[in-house]
């Protein structure tokens, strides 16, 4: 029973996004009920950011949206990891929202794809996490058994 | 947190409990309703929908307004709920989403389910109810308001997916696949054509997809046909464009036989006989009016002929007896039954409503016959009358005369009894005036008022003769004016 909820519930979203998405998202693949990929960029003229798209990838579990989708950043040749202290260089995002505590089932992929925008424009620092490498070494763990620690509530 | 698999209930609204229900009463209506000739099995087990409609895969008509749209499963609200917060939400997404977070999704406030829930206000439930929507079911194009689609679905809709005909077979099938009692419809078969193994269920969906044996090439025109329920001879008649037809004025003498496809290139360029053809339609349909003018003609006149019939008769019959009519007319004022049977039974009549008719115009005849009795006697009424108080008038006549003659007589009594009053008041003054004569003057008063006394008797008399009649009172009369004559003369 969870799963087609899951599927229904992307369903209807799916059909709302593709007729309209808010600027500065797109979405580029969405075959299944498991696996998306969207396209975000910066809107405003933040030097970090600026003229550069970034992949998003959102898995969906059965129990969406129940549970949080698991969204990282995809490095392509053409689809940088956006430098961020709370994005890892390997993609993984460090944001309440996607957490189990932070996650809300009336949040959504656009609402999603919303947040990530905003938490780029805000961001002025061009720096890593504390112990992204050590991380990105060492990590074996899937994003969403990952336990933050939210350090920094103020980016 | 309760585990897992505990089931959903925790609603305190009263839709909740519907959902848990309607799987058994519709099962016992249904029963109820169904003719019992049909009831080989358990129909009603077989027949009833198995599956609760899934309120998710509605789709609607119209597009649904925003804020009646749960923000968990993103469709319009199924048996919604609100949290002390004021948010909305379907009982099952927010009763799913508290399992594991007791917080409303939205605000993020505490929420127990178990005591925090509160009805949605009427108005929201009569917007979702008039929701237009589309049955869920594939191929199921039916639209209603929403609160009507789960009957629907429940007992209607023919894509329904119920239990398998088969007792033991506990697969659901389409219910318009359900034709044949007892038998499974997830048995394998030979496709007829291909003889491929294909279940019943699927035979539709190969035949019209998969099987290419289904599908024949038309002798004519080489295209591929299904051979289904006589679609290629369907083909052939009325479609194929190769296959031999002939012109649709062949009515009208057009003797062109062809393919299909030059006959209709035949028509386009327009056929000679189609004029013809055309005149002919025309007047099929000026004789298709003819004849229904001819029979309202004729149906007309036969009304007209029995009125007609009718009032001759009645007329025979007043002018036979038109007393005797006058008594049937009272009849008939007593007891209509009894007036109007003797016509009802002598005479056939070829409608009620003819029948109607002469009576109609019998009573009228009776109501004139009435009319004129009335009139007659009033006539008689009023000579009567008139003879009466002629009489009567006569006797005022003569009373007012003799009231006359009578206020006559009081006048002359009462003027005399002032003269005498007055002759002796003279009578008096001279007395006194004459002191010295005094005895002769005493003689002459009294001679004086023994006539006085006289006239007084005399006229008395007269008085009480004139009220005896009319002869004696003329001879009073006479002799009282006498009387006056005599007193005068002697005064």
């Amino acid at each position: 029973m969870s799963a087609p909820f899951a599927a229904k519930r992307l369903g209807k979203e799916l059909q709302k996004i593709s007729n309209s998405l808010p600027p500065g998202i797109e979405l580029v693949s969405a075959d299944n009920f498991e696996e998306w990929l969207v396209d975000i960029r910066v809107l405003d003229d933040n030097p970090l950011y600026r003229n550069e798209i970034y992949r998003l990838r959102f898995r969906f579990s059965s129990t969406y949206p129940i549970e949080p989708p698991e969204v990282v950043f995809v490095k392509l040749p053409d689809r940088p990891i956006p430098i961020h202290p709370h994005i890892y260089s390997n993609g993984i995002i460090c944001l309440d929202l996607l957490g189990h505590q932070g996650w809300s089932p009336v949040q959504n992929v656009e609402s999603v794809c919303m947040s990530l925008q905003s938490m780029l424009t805000g961001n002025t620092k061009n720096e890593r996490p504390p112990g992204d490498e050590e991380f990105v070494r060492g990590n074996r763990l899937r994003p969403r058994d990952i336990e933050f620690y939210y350090h920094d509530n103020d980016v | 947190m309760p585990p897992p698999n505990t089931p959903v209930d925790g609603t305190t609204t009263p839709r909740s409990t519907q959902p848990s229900q309607p799987a058994q009463s519709s099962q016992s209506s249904q029963s109820a309703s169904r003719p019992a000739s049909s009831i080989i099995m358990d129909a009603s087990q077989v027949k009833t929908a198995v599956v609760k409609m899934d309120y998710q895969a509605i789709d609607y008509v119209n597009p649904v307004d925003e804020t009646l749209i749960c923000p968990i499963c993103r469709t319009a609200f199924h048996s919604p709920i609100t949290t002390p917060c004021g948010h909305t939400f379907c009982a099952k997404c927010i009763n799913r989403a508290l399992e594991r977070q007791r917080v409303c999704p939205i605000d993020r406030q505490p929420v127990d389910k178990t005591r925090d829930y509160r009805p949605i206000p009427l108005i929201i439930k009569e917007q979702l109810d008039r929701l237009e929507a589309r049955c869920p079911n594939q191929g199921c194009d039916y639209v209603c308001a929403r609160e009507n689609l789960e009957a629907h679905y429940e007992r209607h809709c023919e894509f329904t997916p119920v239990r398998c005909p088969k007792p033991g077979c506990d697969k659901l099938v389409a219910r318009h696949l359900c034709s044949i009692e007892g038998q499974c419809m997830h048995e394998t078969t030979n496709c007829d054509f291909c003889l491929k193994p294909v279940t019943f269920v699927d035979l539709d969906a190969h035949w019209e997809q998969e099987c290419e044996a289904a599908f024949a090439t038309c002798p004519d025109c080489g295209a591929s046909v299904s051979v289904v329920n006589n679609s290629m001879l369907k083909h052939i008649q009325q479609d194929c464009p190769e296959a031999t037809a002939k012109c649709t004025w062949e009515g009208a003498g057009c003797r062109v036989t062809d393919k299909r496809r030059l006959v209709r290139e035949h028509e386009r360029n327009g056929c000679m006989y189609e004029t013809v053809g055309r005149l002919l339609e025309q007047q099929a349909e000026d004789r298709k009016i003819i004849q229904d003018l001819t029979r309202r003609l004729a149906s007309l006149e036969a009304v007209r002929d029995t009125r007609r019939r009718g009032r001759r008769r009645d007329s025979a019959a007043t002018i036979n007896d038109r007393s005797a009519a006058a008594v049937a007319a009272d009849g008939t004022l007593a007891n209509p039954a009894a007036s109007s049977a003797p016509l009802a039974d002598g005479t056939t009549w070829e409608s009620p409503h003819n029948y109607m008719l002469a009576q109609f115009e019998r009573l009228e005849s009776q109501m004139e016959e009435l009319r004129e009795m009335v009139c007659e006697m009033d006539m008689r009424q009023s000579a009567s009358f008139l003879h009466h108080s002629q009489q009567v008038a006569d006797r005022f006549l003569e009373l007012g005369d003799k009231v006359g003659v009578l206020s006559m007589h009081t006048k002359w009594l009462l003027n005399m009894q002032y003269m005498q009053r007055n002759a002796q008041l003279r009578a008096a003054n001279a007395a006194s005036l004459t002191a010295g004569a005094a005895g002769a003057g005493n003689v002459g008063l009294s001679g004086s008022s023994d006539g006085g006394h006289h006239g007084g008797e005399s006229s008395s008399g007269a008085g009480s003769s004139s009220s005896e009649s009319g002869p004696r009172y003329q001879l009073g009369g006479r002799r009282g004016s006498e009387g006056r004559i005599e007193t005068l003369t002697r005064l």
